[in-house]
């Protein structure tokens, strides 16, 4: 029973790390940016969900209001700085690294340092007993949740007119531009999509992982490793980089908890060295 | 007078205004001028990778904590003289880079970026987990400055010292960056195939130059452990080798004299406005995203287009 | 190439002459002593910082910024959290600002290092923040004699708990220790202290710092023990609380937190009846009914807008040790060990309790066990034991203490072995 639970857990965060890391790798597949601003995102994201929830009890318009919010602060971002410099990834590191900046210490001075929980919708409150053991109900909802996104991001990409730009955009920008694709409009709406999408995995991590300043880096660290092993810029890399990583992070921390620093790193480590661009990746 | 002359007559009067501080700054700023050099050799390190080669790092901490740790566990650890760690920690930090250069040249562009940035978390995580060695994030005090019969602990010696071997660092990579073989470098930076189909081992320039960045970061890393007297595990944290990037970007890649200016500049900023106010994060934030507005290809580009401007009409 | 270079030599000329400032005058009897105030108000303990800030200020205010007749000036800085920027900020606060004393300081590390600095400098350095290293006020490398540390030290708050927990009747533990060092510095002093009594810990689980997700540990954990034993501050401490619950181990296993982590005072609002029933061990309770105490949570949840945790105390504390030992020597500070043994004989009642320093620097105070229960339909930690005047060797005398011959570096992996921590030199 205990591997059952195990392999639930590692789905389950495995799914969180699935949201976060789509948006980068769609962002960075598209646009060739390294988004240093997307845990930020992410923490903002749970920040106005916070909020929302705080004022109104309804985790449902939390999920909305953040998601749309932050969705509209990544389009901004992307339409009125990030444009400038297409392609060219010096200034747009330092400018994300500026915003991460900025983003970290406007919601320092707005919430506060202390760690803050969500409340979690009171249908998901309770344990689901499993012999000895008991499993929360709400780590099933972010499972089905995170299988839902990954299947509606699916269908997006391989059945809707988009999905088809964005496509022709990943293999090569220019040739999309010459074929009639307006590429501009799709910019910004991909890096708002992957905004929204950071958003959205703050607002389910909140009830679990919690907001403070700092998670902003963490996540975004983990993210990072996500990409790195599934390989940047692919929606299937994402989700079998996101499981990989929450399974070997769990089983990792209960059975070789000697090495608990080092689950992650050590494994993205050596996909890399076999494979430089990650599972999924093309060179 | 020639442009040559101008830039000699400029150094000359850089120097003598760094020799004279000590005269005219109160101790604590003449420590933080020091701790702007060590930084400046840490960023033109990256930058011989970043600006020249091309290959953008965001593991260049590691190199950097690797000699810091190694000065501090030989001495405090081993009772090895001060003096004699110094040698031995760039050795380390060269080795390191020997050891994860063919690792990293593996993979180009942002690739090559990420499994720098995962090699250096793995070292890191030895700083911090294996306790018994490093103390863990409590990390190690009582590092003891070398002494050549003229003690290193006044801030006035000190930053003496610190000034020669930076002045000699940079001039090696002053001359690096001239030789033949950094003209390779810039040319493997405009196009890898080219310089391959002219018979140039590109893999072997990446390899030494990747060697060399770390032994630079070595020394500042080593100097930096002397400077603080103390090592602890945030030396070698990705957010060390963001800084290293984001100091080399500000200031201008692929110039020696832009990155240093960028350290120095990020270093007196942190230290000025964080006496200002608690929000300097924020500061410094918008910093960052107004100097990318108008001076995307960082400080140094900014002076270029200014005398671009300048000559034109 | 020549104009290029023209702004270069510019730039770095302006810089250098911005920080050029007139050579300092030697002070006058009347002129303000300055305090330097070493806080992370940036960062991921920017709330910490803030929190003891906020303890230090409302003292100093109190007795209108003046030590006698000497007014007193604060100088803040902001460390970040990193012990490298504060060691920067210790010497602009002493070699720039002029500053007589160091106070504040949050992590172990900055702790660290600044005490580095302030042996070299011999500069009267007073702890006053969480900085907990055990070893900072014990004989040894780490041994300063211009330190003292007024606020909290590991080993005390995990011996009480040690104590409390034999006394239940609980003899097996499993212990959820945050992995770092302040963390195995906690739980060895649990597990020395427990074995010493005659108890046991079964099972040492150690979760990283900043991890996520608490599941993998809650559902190894040995259910045979009596009790569950957690060292887990910040982030860590509200998942771990929340995630204890929703992996229905509350009621089947009791905790007792060592220093309160997972029913920090932030805490406690958000989780409902999640904590409820939970044991916890540390020197301070806002729920503490003596006068100090009730002026000072009044006055500082007008300040602050929360109830305080240890943070403000502990400022609050430290800033009426440097006070009092002010004025025992006349406002003259010339004589740095005069004054530093001014602070070691200082004595009174405080929020926390009585407050008294030991030859060391190393504060004497009493331990409060606490427990979770709803008080006027909110949750608190009441206090249900104290242990008066526990002092940094306690229970061990200091010769036995020293005695011992393994310390908390080499023991993460045998908390549960008790012929090897009580093993003797």
């Amino acid at each position: 029973m205990t591997w059952v639970i195990h392999i639930l857990n590692g789905i389950a965060f495995g799914m969180l790390l699935f949201l976060l890391a789509a948006g980068l790798s769609l962002i960075y597949g598209l646009m060739k940016i390294l988004n240093l601003t997307h845990g930020s995102f992410y923490l903002v994201g749970g920040y106005i969900g916070l909020t929302v929830m705080q004022r109104t009890g309804s985790f449902v318009l939390a999920l909305v209001v953040a998601v749309a919010a932050v969705a509209l602060v990544g389009a901004a971002i992307e339409r009125f700085f990030l444009r400038r410099f297409h392609l060219d990834e010096l200034p747009q590191t330092l400018l994300t690294f500026g915003f991460l900046f900025i983003f970290a210490d406007l919601s320092l001075w707005i919430w506060g340092g202390n760690p803050l929980m969500l409340n979690m919708p009171e249908i998901f409150q309770h344990s689901m007993p499993m012999g000895y053991y008991a499993y929360p109900v709400y780590r099933l909802f972010l499972i089905a949740i995170g299988l839902v996104v990954a299947g509606g991001l699916w269908w997006f990409q391989e059945h809707t007119r988009i999905g088809t730009m964005l496509r022709a955009g990943v293999d090569d920008a220019e040739i999309a531009r010459a074929l009639g694709i307006n590429v501009s409009l799709l910019f910004t709406l991909i890096f708002a999509v992957g905004a929204g999408l950071a958003a959205l995995a703050g607002v389910l991590a909140g009830p679990v992982l919690s907001l403070y300043p700092g998670a902003d880096f963490e996540v975004l660290i983990f993210a990072f490793v996500v990409v790195i092993v599934g390989g940047l810029g692919s929606l299937r890399g994402a989700l079998a980089g996101a499981l990989l990583i929450g399974i070997l992070d769990d089983f990792g921390k209960a059975f070789f908890p000697e090495f608990a620093l080092f689950t992650v790193f050590v494994p993205m480590a050596v996909i890399l060295v076999i494979r430089p661009t990650g599972l999924f990746g093309r060179r | 007078m020639t442009a040559r002359a101008w830039t000699i007559i400029g150094c000359f009067a850089v120097l003598a205004l760094l020799f004279m501080l000590p005269e005219v700054l109160r101790p604590y700023y003449l420590a933080l001028v020091t701790k702007m050099l060590i930084f400046a050799l840490f960023a033109m390190s990256l930058d011989l990778l970043l600006g020249y080669t091309g290959l953008a790092s965001l593991g260049h901490a590691a190199y950097f904590g690797v000699a810091a740790y190694t000065i501090a566990l030989l001495i405090v650890r081993a009772g090895v003289d001060s003096g004699l760690a110094f040698p031995v920690a760039l050795v380390a930090a060269a080795a390191t880079g020997a050891l994860f250069a063919p690792l990293a040249l593996r993979a180009r562009g942002s690739y090559f970026l990420m499994i720098t940035f995962a090699l250096a978390q793995v070292v890191w995580s030895v700083a911090f987990g294996w306790r018994s060695l490093t103390n863990g994030d409590d990390g190690i005090p009582d590092v003891v400055r070398p002494d050549f019969g003229w003690s290193l602990d006044s801030t006035t010696s000190f930053y003496y010292f610190v000034l020669a071997i930076v002045g000699l660092a940079t001039l090696l990579l002053v001359a690096i960056v001239g030789s033949p073989f950094g003209r390779a470098l810039r040319g493997i930076r405009e196009s890898e195939s080219r310089m391959q189909a002219l018979g140039y081992n590109v893999w072997r320039y990446q390899y030494v130059a990747f060697v060399l960045a770390a032994a630079f970061a070595g020394i500042a890393g080593a100097l930096y452990a002397y400077y603080n007297r103390f090592v602890g595990p945030e030396y070698l944290y990705v957010v060390q080798s963001a800084e290293a990037l984001i100091m080399v970007i500000l200031g201008g890649a692929g110039t020696l004299i832009g990155p240093a200016i960028g350290a120095g500049l990020i270093v007196f900023l942190e230290d000025f406005v964080s006496s200002m106010t608690a929000h300097w994060v924020l500061v410094l934030g918008i910093i960052y995203v107004l100097v990318t507005l108008f001076a995307p290809r960082g400080l140094i580009g900014l002076v270029d287009q200014l005398r671009q401007r300048r000559v034109k009409p | 190439m020549t104009t290029k270079k023209m702004a270069l030599i510019t730039i770095v000329t302006a810089s250098f002459a911005a920080m050029i400032v007139a050579a300092p005058r030697p002070a006058w009897a009347a002129d303000p002593i300055k305090i330097g105030i070493l806080l992370p108000l940036s960062g991921n303990f920017a709330e910490n910082g803030q929190q003891t800030l906020t303890g230090l200020k409302m003292y100093f205010d109190e007795v209108g910024n003046k030590a006698g007749d000497r007014p007193l000036t604060l100088i803040v800085e902001d460390t970040q959290g990193k012990p490298d920027v504060a060691v920067t900020k210790a010497r602009k606060l002493v070699q720039g600002d002029g500053v007589a004393v160091l106070t504040g300081v949050v992590t172990s590390g900055e702790a660290i290092a600044v005490n580095a600095f302030s042996r070299d400098n011999k500069v009267p350095l007073v702890l006053s923040g969480d900085a907990g290293a055990d070893e900072l006020t014990m004989p040894g490398p780490l041994a300063n004699p211009y330190l003292v540390r007024t606020s909290q030290n590991g080993r005390s708050v995990a011996s009480a708990a040690a104590d409390w927990a034999y006394h239940k009747g609980w003899r097996k533990v499993a212990t959820v220790g945050s992995d770092y060092a302040g963390g195995v510095d906690v739980n060895f002093a649990f597990a020395q202290a427990f074995c010493k009594l005659g108890g046991k810990v079964i099972q040492a689980e150690w979760p990283p710092i900043g991890t996520a997700d608490f599941g993998p540990y809650l559902t190894n954990l040995d259910r045979t023990a009596d009790a569950v034993v957690t060292f887990e501050p910040g982030a860590d401490g509200l998942r771990l609380a929340r995630q204890y619950s929703e992996f229905g181990l509350k009621g089947k296993l009791p905790v007792m937190d060592i220093y309160g982590g997972l029913v920090f005072e932030s805490n406690l609002p958000q989780l409902g009846d999640a904590t409820l029933g939970f044991y916890s061990s540390l020197f301070y309770t806002p729920m503490l009914k003596t006068p100090e105490n009730e002026r000072f949570v009044a006055e500082f949840q007008k300040r602050m807008n929360q109830l305080p945790a240890n943070e403000g105390p502990n400022g609050y504390v430290g800033a009426h040790a440097v006070v009092d030992a002010i004025k025992a020597v006349n406002g003259d500070l010339s004589d740095t060990m005069k004054f530093i043994a001014a602070l070691k004989a200082v004595k009174f009642d405080s929020p926390k309790g009585e407050i008294s320093l030991d030859k060391y620097g190393q504060v004497i105070q009493t331990m409060y066990i606490r427990e979770v229960q709803m008080v006027n339909g909110q949750p608190a930690n009441v206090p249900i034991a104290s242990y008066p005047h526990v002092d940094q060797f306690w229970p061990y005398t200091e010769a036995e203490f020293e005695s011992f011959k393994y310390t908390y570096k080499d023991s993460k992996n045998s908390l549960t072995d008790c012929a090897r921590l009580l093993a003797k030199k």
